[in-house]
């Protein structure tokens, strides 16, 4: 086997590993917690009246074996491992019996949609002001931007969103301030449709790169004033290489690099949906979802929610452990 | 005699220290010397950490300006070298070493491109002509670009990127090789075969070298001439045997005394005898 394919297989386990304590793990926490769905929904579903306790007692069985809490721990746990394979987290508690799969579902693109491009956006923007921030130290410009950057980093994002919120909905109302897009009108690939969806995702994806935005950008200046004054930059200073041609290929590309990774995990945690800002604005994604399925105590929602964001943060590692020898030598193998 | 490099009362100064308390650092006192550009030598500039060694450095490549005084490579002033043009024109007759060779090249390109592009850039030849120069600057340096082709930094040696740090500099055929601290990261065992190369490329390529060190030794070994520094001043200058054999000053005195004898069992002697005149104390 050659060295690549080692690699690959080691690194493959490695996802293995990961999903695996990771999906075992938040089995084991949603098991502990002293919230019991079957006893919840029998309850929900007696408010009404009184029941004859044998049907009671039949309904806690057929749903017992709905959410997967029959038997003993053990067999608990491996018919969870057959859901998560089949994708079937069973039926929603909260909003019963509607399956959970099918609310992850509908909140999904929703999520991707608004955080990918958040992600993205303030990834670009906090690195390329970063990098020129910490290339050309001296420019006043640069200077004003990265303290203004600076000064939102540590403002939590639900402050942010609230001022953005009054600053948008109210004293200058001119954005919606809730909800993905415009109630009355129904998906399509309409002008209209498509309008109202960017001014709904306009404050929440506001929110998420001001709030963002800082962390990249202090970590990228630092990278880069620790390049700049590596001895080949300077070499290639002194040899008159065009300062645009050092920022570009010696400066910015070397301090990419662990930025990538960055970007990786990022893009990979979208699929947890940003709780705080989605449940802010109303926006119907994967946040809100969680939210939601943590006040109403809606055990397999809440499972369902987590064990997709483990996953799709696993992935996101492979692959990005996958293509990292293409951008960089240095751990390129055999 | 023809001047190569003359440095006239040359100092420098840093201010240091935050927006409220300005104060000043003299990196460079008042350095002043020069080099013969007829008879190639290697001319050491000894001095501890923070002594200004470096900051010299600096301002031969013109990397720093001069607080005050003047630098000149063959009549020119060096910080005068504005455009791309004669900045070009003078990195390939000075050119640089540095000291951690691992830094000294991009790690994300591989090395032959690199030296590829340093001789297109300073010679302006690509294919069997760069190939040629390469290999006779390789060759210099015990190395040939057979053995360079397609590796990157990180799979080399500190020794080896140093050598090739060396030929680098040897492409353009330059007339002075600034040198900082070239031995000091590099495997005490590979260190003399470095030194050994400035050496040879003195006497067979007629470069002048200035050689950076804090280590008495290999200056010893090496140098035509010595200047010893201590907080941006010189306080020795002259023939290597004489300042090294007869210092003047008590800080250059103890800087020799520092030295290990290579003898192991000479040292540890002289190790003892200074504890026990300490603990006597």
């Amino acid at each position: 086997m050659d060295g690549f394919a080692k690699y690959l297989v080691r690194r493959f386990f490695q996802f293995i590993l990961v999903v695996f304590l990771g999906v075992s793990l938040t089995f084991l926490i949603t098991n502990l917690s002293p919230v019991d769905p079957v006893e919840q929904t029998v309850s929900l579903m007696t408010n009404f009246g009184a029941t004859d306790p044998r049907s009671v007692e039949l309904m806690r069985e057929a749903l017992a074996e709905l959410y997967g809490l029959q038997g003993s721990f053990l067999d608990q746990y491996l018919s969870f491992w057959g859901r998560v394979v089949r994708g079937d987290f069973g039926p929603s508690l909260s909003s019963f019996p509607t399956p959970v799969m099918s609310l992850i579902m509908g909140a999904l693109p929703w999520t991707i949609g608004l955080l990918t491009l958040a992600v993205v956006i303030t990834w670009i923007l906090g690195n390329l002001l970063g990098a020129l921030a910490g290339y050309f130290r001296s420019n006043l410009m640069l200077k004003l931007a990265g303290a203004t950057v600076m000064a939102l980093h540590p403002v939590p994002a639900y402050i942010l969103g609230l001022v953005l919120l009054l600053i948008f909905g109210y004293a200058w109302p001119v954005l919606p301030i809730s909800g993905g897009a415009q109630m009355n009108l129904q998906p399509s690939l309409t002008f209209d449709y498509i309008r109202s969806l960017i001014l709904h995702g306009t404050l929440p994806a506001m929110t998420l790169v001001l709030a963002g935005i800082g962390g990249w950008f202090i970590s990228m200046r630092s990278l880069v004033s620790n390049i700049v004054t590596d001895d080949h930059v300077v070499y290639a200073e002194l040899g008159g290489v065009s300062s645009s041609k050092i920022f570009s290929q010696y400066v910015a590309r070397n301090a990419l690099l662990p930025q990538v990774t960055g970007l990786a995990l990022s893009l990979g945690s979208v699929f947890g949906g940003a709780v705080i800002t989605e449940f802010l604005f109303n926006y119907p994604g994967m946040g809100r979802l969680l939210v939601q399925g943590i006040y109403r105590g809606d055990y397999s929602l809440v499972l369902g929610v987590t064990t997709m964001s483990i996953i799709a943060v696993a992935i996101a590692v492979f692959v990005i452990d996958l293509i990292y020898p293409l951008i960089d030598p240095r751990v390129r193998l055999g | 005699m023809s001047v190569l490099l003359e440095l006239q009362s040359v100092t420098k100064t840093f201010s240091i220290g935050g927006f409220f308390d300005r104060s000043k650092l003299q990196a460079v006192k008042g350095a002043t010397f020069a080099l013969d550009d007829t008879r190639p030598e290697i001319f050491t500039i000894v001095g501890e950490s923070g002594s200004g060694k470096t900051t010299i450095a600096r301002m031969i490549l013109g990397n720093e300006t001069p607080t005050t005084g003047t630098i000149r490579f063959m009549g020119e002033d060096v910080s005068q070298l504005r455009s791309r043009r004669r900045r070009l024109a003078f990195m390939a007759r000075v050119q640089p070493i540095f000291q951690n060779p691992f830094e000294a090249f991009n790690p994300l390109t591989t090395l032959d491109y690199y030296l590829y592009s340093t001789a297109r850039r300073f010679l302006g030849v690509r294919g069997a002509a760069a190939d040629e120069a390469l290999d006779k600057a390789l060759n210099h340096v015990g190395l040939s670009l057979a053995e360079v082709k397609g590796r990157y930094s990180h799979e080399l040696s500190g020794g080896q990127l140093q050598r090739i740090a060396v030929a680098r500099a040897l492409i353009p055929g330059p007339k002075l090789i600034v040198a900082d601290e070239p031995v000091s990261m590099v495997d005490a065992s590979l260190r003399m075969s470095i030194v050994n190369l400035f050496r040879t490329l003195r006497d067979d390529l007629g470069v002048s070298i200035i050689y950076i060190t804090h280590d008495l030794a290999t200056a010893y070994y090496i140098s035509d001439r010595v200047i010893i520094m201590h907080k941006g001043d010189v306080i020795e200058a002259g023939e290597a045997r004489a300042v090294l054999d007869n210092p003047q000053q008590a800080y250059s005195l103890a800087l020799k005394n520092a030295v290990l004898p290579p003898d192991p069992t000479a040292a540890r002697l002289a190790l003892e005898r200074r504890r026990s005149a300490v603990s006597a104390v």
